[in-house]
């Protein structure tokens, strides 16, 4: 998968994965069922490699001013949380013998969700 | 010697005797504490049906949930006549901001509306001239007036009918008769509760206070990050309801995901701490494994031990890098401290949360960083809209974020392994090879329930039946 998104430099190394920067839960999620527990794994694992480094960068802004380029990165590691069940507990895309997510809605307009 | 049954409630019954109700309210929690406190070996000796002996003990009938007729009952003696729990006030915060509260075992649709003296107020959204919705969308704001799209209609914010075009071609024409039909609101801790009787049997604070007093204080209103989602689930609910009140479920349910947050005793079982019925609400207490993130509440605000101890206990890593991202990234700190009494009543160093069920179908999870509120609000006899929520602190920055998104994935995720049983459920119960269901002791929530439910039908119908008598003899005549 490939991505038109493009990561800031020091990152260049995460650019495979740039398929992640989804802003919201429900593509997050969806793009979950998309992929195979090898991608899913292959992503957190880069991640989590590269992840005391992103945060140390992102948490430089105050959450609602984090800068245009920075916010697919911020997006990626709420795609590593997203796939956080999948490999810690799942080792499937879905839920085992789970409910439908796709019939689970997320209310992403909800007035107290927060806005980012 | 545990549990509400010494504070009688007649609230909802023939006799409602308020006075009586505003005095329990007042020192009904301090009855149950110290109840508590006295019982407290005696009660763990024994099972937790002995204590409830009014609830009965044998197999529970399944008519309930998969009977048309039953439903009819409900709506009658329960959905027209309780509080039922809409949203947060946090939700419409100025004046004009609205929400449809759609409850259809009510035979209702409310707009939510805060009015201009900041007060909420809830009406049919029904124009009173030829019925059409006033609002069309689930929410946003109205401005100064609520106008209606079919004859321009226009009313205040709290429904008084001020503006009718072409008014002078109404004959003796009245416009005070003709404000938008109102349903009873008010508030308790920031939850907005509704009632579509007209004359309701009582109030919402007599209605929460005897049993849930205790939980005043929860600082409900500083969570303010909420993530909600819903679906429509093909069962009863009740038997929604009940997946989430009794822990037997949790090792096989959860099994790969988060059971071993919850302690086990020595045979391996799931015991919560202790369950308290009372004449409607329920509460149940648990215990945490403090080696997991998801069951040690410390992890993320004590300083050392917990935050080491948890995440030791599988595999991922992905899991403890979240907690450390979380660290000091909350704009609250918590500290059990400043929990009201009733948070974790027996006060158990591994406790976790608290189940809160507030009838008929409000389940709010209280824990020490955050908590949940879902409602399974009936839509037919096999159908209901299951709106859940979690509701978490403010983070500061995008560590604090992952770490909340992690909590919430993994949450998300759990509903879906209960929700994935519910519509098996229904079928199985439907089917009909067996009439009832047998409950062990710590299913005991699932039997209160049904108990509940089946008392306020049957003291609705003797009262359905005295009326008819009364209007029907000759001395009434």
């Amino acid at each position: 998968m490939t991505s038109s998104i493009q990561l800031p430099a020091d990152f260049a190394e995460l650019q495979p994965y740039a398929h992640w920067a989804l802003d919201t839960e429900t593509a997050r999620n969806h793009h979950r069922l998309e992929c195979s527990v090898t991608d899913i794994e292959a992503f957190a694992g880069a991640m989590m490699a590269w992840l005391d480094e992103i945060l140390g960068r992102l948490n430089q802004f105050p959450l609602d001013a984090i800068p245009d380029e920075w916010r697919p990165l911020y997006w990626m590691v709420l795609s590593l949380a997203e796939v956080a069940p999948v490999v810690e507990f799942y080792h499937d895309a879905r839920v085992p013998d789970g409910y439908d997510t796709r019939r689970f809605v997320a209310d992403e307009s909800f007035p107290l969700r927060p806005r980012v | 010697m545990v549990g509400t049954r010494g504070i009688r409630l007649q609230q909802l019954g023939l006799d409602a005797n308020l006075e009586g109700n505003r005095r329990n309210a007042d020192i009904s929690w301090l009855i149950v504490l110290s109840t508590i406190e006295n019982g407290r070996d005696d009660a763990k000796s024994h099972l937790m049906h002995d204590r409830y002996a009014e609830l009965g003990r044998g197999p529970l009938p399944i008519e309930p949930y998969i009977s048309p007729t039953y439903y009819e009952l409900e709506k009658r003696h329960i959905f027209k006549r309780v509080w039922q729990h809409v949203g947060r006030e946090a939700e419409i915060p100025n004046p004009g901001d609205y929400f449809v509260a759609d409850l259809p075992a009510s035979d209702a649709s409310l707009i939510v509306i805060r009015d201009r003296d900041g007060k909420i107020n809830a009406m049919h959204n029904v124009c009173s001239h030829r019925f059409n919705k006033l609002v069309y969308d689930e929410r946003g704001s109205a401005g100064r007036r609520l106008n209606c799209k079919f004859h321009g209609w226009s009313y205040q914010l709290d429904g008084r009918l001020v503006g009718v075009p072409d008014e002078q071609y109404f004959e003796d024409f009245d416009r005070g008769q003709y404000g938008l039909a109102r349903a009873h609101a008010d508030v308790w801790q920031g939850f907005i509760f509704v009632n579509v009787d007209p004359a309701p049997a009582v109030s919402l604070a007599d209605f929460m206070r005897p049993f849930y007093a205790g939980l005043e204080g929860y600082p409900f209103d500083r969570m303010t990050n909420c993530y909600r989602w819903q679906t429509v689930v093909n069962c009863n609910w009740k038997l929604a309801l009940d997946a989430f009140q009794e822990t037997y479920h949790v090792r096989y349910v959860h099994g790969r995901s988060i059971a071993d947050a919850l302690r086990t005793d020595d045979n391996g079982s799931m015991l919560p701490i202790d369950l308290l019925c009372g004449d409607f609400h329920r509460r149940l207490s648990m215990a945490g494994n403090p080696k997991t993130v998801y069951g040690n509440p410390k992890a993320l605000t004590d300083g050392n031990g917990a935050a080491k101890q948890a995440g030791t206990s599988r595999a991922g890593k992905i899991a403890p890098a979240a907690l450390k991202a979380g660290r000091g990234a909350t704009k609250l700190h918590f500290d059990s401290a400043e929990l009201p009494p009733a948070i974790n009543w027996l006060k158990d160093p591994d406790w976790v949360f608290d189940i809160n069920v507030i009838f008929p179908e409000f389940y709010v999870s209280t824990r020490p960083n955050y908590y949940q509120a879902y409602n399974f609000r009936p839509i037919a006899h096999n159908r209901t809209l299951f709106d859940s929520r979690v509701y978490y602190p403010e983070m500061k920055n995008a560590g604090g974020r992952f770490y909340q998104e992690y909590m919430k994935c993994v949450l998300r995720d759990v509903l879906l392994e209960d929700l994935g049983t519910l519509e098996q459920i229904q079928a199985g119960c439907e089917s009909g090879p067996r009439t009832h269901m047998v409950l062990q002791d710590y299913e005991l929530a699932v039997r209160h329930n049904a108990f509940v439910v089946d008392r306020m039908i049957r003291e609705g119908e003797e009262r359905r039946e005295a009326e008819s008598r009364r209007k029907g003899s000759p001395s009434a005549r």
